[in-house]
């Protein structure tokens, strides 16, 4: 089996830069977890889609071999800076620009010192491949993509990766519910800024817990819009494709705010 | 000390493509050249701010997302590479800035004062976002006068349009108390393209000039009108209209740098001078300038 093992995880800074703070240091241990999770179904290279990427006029890969920087996110500078130290799987990384230009996705690599690594990649990079044993593959959400598009994305790294022999491991990065805080808050009683989209986040992992692939699909384009989702919840989409657009059920190892907004940590059990 | 002010605003919208057409030292892309209508709308613009002698340039950028308040660049030297992460084939660029951190301290508080949040960005790591590096650059390549830096907070995406840009409107007259304050003499640059709907492919080479043209008709008509009103000092109607344009044209003065720049100059009713037009794969660009001095709104060094 090619994918062996499938995550969601949020790309917010916070319980990276602040685990001290409880209801965010909730979110780093359930990404400890998935971390060790991960290690353990020893794939060779890990996939990851992050909606923080934001690509416009191609779909966008990353294909330079290391990656190694500090990063400051545009809005949480304040909690100091973000270390990543990231090898990519330039050949899956490669195969993967020619399939989806073949698949009529226009695609393009990228290869530049000083490129800007978004935050929900390093985040991704640093919890669940802290000592960079292994390489990625990075690719870009374009804002014009939708979600059919974004689950063939899925679908076509993960058959190229098939071609290479790898194994591989899927990381779908980004945001549940949107609402947040937008003054500054005690962050010791951060909590989901609306109730409506806590209750939507929350029947959303209980149909993932339950492997309800055809209801979720069915609900998601309602709860994108309801709960403002992050980008349309096209990260999900991505997974999806990844694991051939099912999965027998999920483990929802972290679940909470993040200023407001929703915040899962998932681990997808496949098919 | 005496009482500061605004000397000139200018509509100054950031198109990477127009450093990489330009060809400076800083930019590790090389072209043959490109967009020159806009380039000499900027030479122009250049020229008039070199007899604007300010001390200070105030950048609003949408390319510096913040989710939680305005933020003001608080750090007084910052240097690196940019790199523009959608067209970074054209823009790597070296740059080295100087910040003005007392007045951006003094923006921020008398934000927070008018009940906005606002927050001082501190860090010396951080990346200066490609927005407000190619205004600066296309509109001052020597980097010798210092800036204060705004970011875009994103109140008219998560909130409305109309909501948003009134905390665009508090941020400008934050701007303006904050200037007097001071004593200095202070240049405004709107960082922003109006209509926004763009080709989804680069020619080849990207400074192919052939192939540039308004993406969109009903775009450019629009761009044209509002120009027309620019140009005749009718501000009154161009911010009655500003929401159906940013609608229909998809024009990017939504981010708020326009808003926040008419308003700290009080939303005068004065004739803009139009340096140039082009557009830039696709997009409608204007470099426009209200000079307070010549409209005898303020006063000359
Ligand atoms: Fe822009």
């Amino acid at each position: 089996m090619t994918v062996v093992s499938a995550f969601l995880i949020p790309g917010s800074p916070l319980p990276f830069v602040q685990r001290d703070n409880p209801p965010w240091g909730k979110i780093a241990d359930a990404l400890d977890t998935a971390g060790k999770a991960l290690t353990a179904s020893q794939p060779d290279t890990i996939i990851v889609y992050s909606t923080q990427w934001i690509a416009v006029l191609d779909q966008l890969w990353q294909t330079k071999p290391h990656l190694k920087d500090i990063h400051v996110d545009e809005n949480w500078h304040e909690y100091g800076d973000l270390p990543f130290d990231i090898k990519i799987d330039t050949d899956l990384a490669e195969a993967a620009v020619v399939a989806t230009n073949e698949a009529g996705i226009k695609s393009k690599g990228v290869n530049y010192d000083k490129f800007p690594i978004d935050t929900g990649t390093i985040i991704a990079a640093n919890f669940l491949n802290p000592e960079n044993k292994l390489p990625l593959v990075i690719t870009a959400n374009n804002v014009y993509h939708d979600w059919q598009m974004t689950e063939q994305l899925g679908r076509i790294a993960v058959a190229e990766a098939e071609k290479l022999h790898r194994k591989v491991a899927i990381v779908g990065v980004g945001g549940m519910s949107g609402s947040i805080y937008r003054q500054v808050i005690n962050i010791a009683d951060d909590k989901i800024a609306s109730d409506e989209e806590d209750k939507w986040n929350r029947k959303i992992l209980s149909l993932m817990e339950k492997g309800d692939v055809k209801t979720l699909l069915n609900e998601c384009p309602k709860y994108a819009s309801e709960a403002k989702v992050d980008m349309g919840f096209k990260h999900f989409a991505f997974i999806l494709g990844a694991m051939g657009g099912d999965f027998s059920s999920a483990t929802v190892h972290g679940y909470g705010p993040l200023y407001g907004s929703g915040a899962a940590v998932l681990e997808f059990q496949l098919g | 000390m005496s009482k500061g002010e605004i000397i000139a605003g200018f509509l100054a919208p950031h198109p990477p493509h127009l450093v990489y057409g330009e060809n400076p030292e800083q930019n590790e892309a090389k072209s043959q050249g490109g967009w020159e209508q806009l380039r000499w709308a900027y030479e122009r613009a250049r020229a008039s701010l070199e007899e604007l002698k300010p001390d200070v340039l105030l950048v609003h950028s949408p390319h510096w997302i913040t989710q939680q308040g305005h933020h003001f660049l608080g750090v007084e030297h910052l240097s690196g590479k940019s790199v523009d992460p959608i067209f970074p084939n054209l823009f790597r660029y070296n740059f080295e800035l100087k910040v003005d951190v007392e007045l951006a301290e003094a923006c921020c508080a008398i934000g927070a004062e008018m009940g906005l949040t606002t927050k001082m960005m501190l860090n010396p790591n951080f990346r200066v976002d490609y927005g407000t590096i190619t205004t600066l650059h296309m509109i001052r390549p020597q980097w010798d006068i210092p800036v204060v830096g705004i970011s875009a907070n994103n109140s008219p995406y998560y909130l409305t349009t109309e909501e948003g840009l009134e905390e665009m409107d508090i941020l400008g007259k934050a701007t303006r108390k904050a200037i007097e304050d001071s004593g200095r003499r202070a240049v405004l640059l709107a960082s922003n393209t109006l209509c926004h709907y763009h080709f989804s492919e680069e020619p080849v080479p990207p400074e192919d000039m052939a192939q540039e043209h308004p993406q969109n008709y009903e775009g450019y008509l629009w761009d044209m009108r509002m120009i027309e009103l620019l140009r005749q000092g009718k501000t009154g109607e161009v911010f009655e209209l500003l929401p159906q344009f940013i609608n229909e044209a998809f024009a990017e003065v939504k981010s708020g740098a326009f808003t926040w720049m008419f308003s700290a100059m009080q939303y005068p009713e004065l004739a803009g001078e139009l340096h140039g037009y082009g557009t830039v794969i696709g997009t409608g660009n204007a470099v426009m300038e209200w000079n307070l001095i010549k409209a005898g709104l303020a006063q000359a060094a």
